[in-house]
């Protein structure tokens, strides 16, 4: 190795002592103040840039490898930390509504959180966090600040199963606002509702909102369900297809409250004493 | 060795100071002939480009001191004069490359060379760029190529053509 050193200096020291030389009068030159230095000041500072970039380039890529490791773990970190505050923000937005919706309603309001859900074979529940203990009955609605979500399946001392609207089984009276005509909401295709029963004679365009109806025995009228987002007419059938777009994003539901909902009784009563009558 | 040293020394010390004479007498309009550039070509040819390079410095820098008060630029030159003259550098035919007139082409060329290294130090800041070329990079190494060939017939030597 200082062979081989020597020898390259011997054979390149006229080249080497020329390139000390050039260097040392260069610098002399830049301790100048005039005209003609402050051209060469600017270039050389531009060199010394160019170079000093060049040898943090070569320097960078040795430390390359670990970098990488490095912003690979910021950035999984990072990635997290912005799925957070997305379901926080959601969340946020999800309460704010609930505390709008709590402030305008009458009904009693039991707020649970939602603990479970499972969707397969046409089935959709949420689990919730408050049984009978806080006041839940079966049958009870459950919403959400957007609208309705379902009603109570099941319950026990802690815990309550809600049949959602989507739901296979799911049937909840609804009405059409603009058209003023009534229907049935039950589940429809790839997280859709479905409007049924609702005669062609009505004009049903699409973004007509959709909310319970006081024809139903389960909720509470005027509970927002959807907008209907396409409304079509099929030969042969006397009642229109419509499709409805849920209030609720069933996907990230994370609280909900159980609404407190007895149906006036006399109603019921007053249909199932003529019948009796009339038998 | 030592003696010779001294020797260029003391030329080389005359040498910068002719140079102050001529800039102030021989200069046609600010352009004067580069006696200090000559003798580092002297010195390149008599004792290598090594020393050609470091005596052009360091004459450079004593002019540099005394004479133009630019500090680094006649070093500049004259170590790119010494490195460009030490490429003629034949330690067989020292007498032949020194003492003829080819001396004065090889002042020529080296002076063209070391001009025109200069010539972006010199033009920094100017506006005209060709004016400046050909007042200081041409007419000096005009001037200093007919300054060298009045020295080597001055000096009564016989001419040589290589």
């Amino acid at each position: 190795m200082f062979k081989w050193l020597s020898e390259f200096f011997r054979l390149a020291k006229n080249y080497i002592v020329f390139a000390l030389l050039i260097s040392l009068s260069f610098f002399l030159i830049s301790t100048n103040n005039n005209v003609h230095t402050r051209g060469l000041q600017v270039l050389g500072l531009f060199t010394t840039s160019y170079l000093e970039a060049g040898v943090r380039d070569v320097i960078g890529y040795f430390t390359l490898a670990s970098k990488n490791k490095e912003l690979r773990e910021e950035n999984a970190r990072l990635i997290d930390l912005t799925a957070r505050i997305r379901g926080a923000m959601e969340e946020n937005e999800q309460l704010r509504q609930m505390l709008k919706f709590r402030e305008q309603t009458r009904s009693q309001l039991i707020p649970a959180d939602v603990i479970g859900r499972s969707s397969e074979g046409g089935r959709y529940f949420l689990t919730l966090d408050a049984g009978s203990n806080s006041g839940v009955h079966a049958g009870d609605p459950v919403v959400t600040g957007t609208g309705l979500v379902g009603t109570v399946f099941a319950v026990n001392d802690d815990f309550s199963l809600v049949r959602t609207l989507l739901d296979g089984d799911s049937r909840i009276a609804a009405k059409l606002l603009n058209a003023s005509a009534d229907g049935l909401i039950v589940a429809g295709d790839y997280g859709q509702l479905a409007m049924k029963n609702v005669s062609r004679r009505y004009v049903v365009s699409p973004g007509d909102l959709v909310e319970t109806s006081s024809l139903s025995s389960l909720v509470p009228p005027g509970i927002a369900i959807g907008m209907v987002t396409k409304s079509t007419d099929e030969p042969g059938n006397i009642f229109k297809k419509i499709d409805v777009q849920p209030a609720v994003d069933f996907t990230a539901i994370s609280a909900a409250f159980v609404m407190e909902y007895v149906h006036p009784a006399g109603a019921a009563n007053l249909k199932n004493e003529r019948l009796k009558k009339r038998k | 060795m030592t003696k010779r040293l001294l020797i260029y020394v003391a030329l080389g010390i005359a040498a910068v100071l002719v140079q102050k004479f001529l800039d102030d007498f021989a200069s046609i309009n600010s352009v004067s002939p580069q006696l200090v550039i000559i003798f580092v070509v002297y010195l390149a040819l008599r004792e290598g480009q090594l020393f050609g390079m470091s005596g052009g410095f360091l004459i450079g820098l004593l002019n540099d001191l005394l004479v133009t008060h630019f500090i680094g630029y006649t070093s500049f030159v004259g170590v790119v004069a010494g490195f460009a003259a030490g490429f003629f550098f034949k330690e067989s035919d020292i007498e032949l490359a020194a003492r003829t007139l080819n001396f004065a082409w090889i002042c020529a060329i080296t002076l063209a060379i070391s001009e025109l290294a200069a010539l972006p130090i010199i033009a920094s800041g100017e506006l005209d760029y060709l004016y400046v070329f050909m007042k200081f990079t041409v007419g000096t190494t005009i001037y200093t190529s007919v300054f060298a060939m009045v020295i080597v017939f001055v000096n009564g030597r016989k001419s040589h053509y290589v």
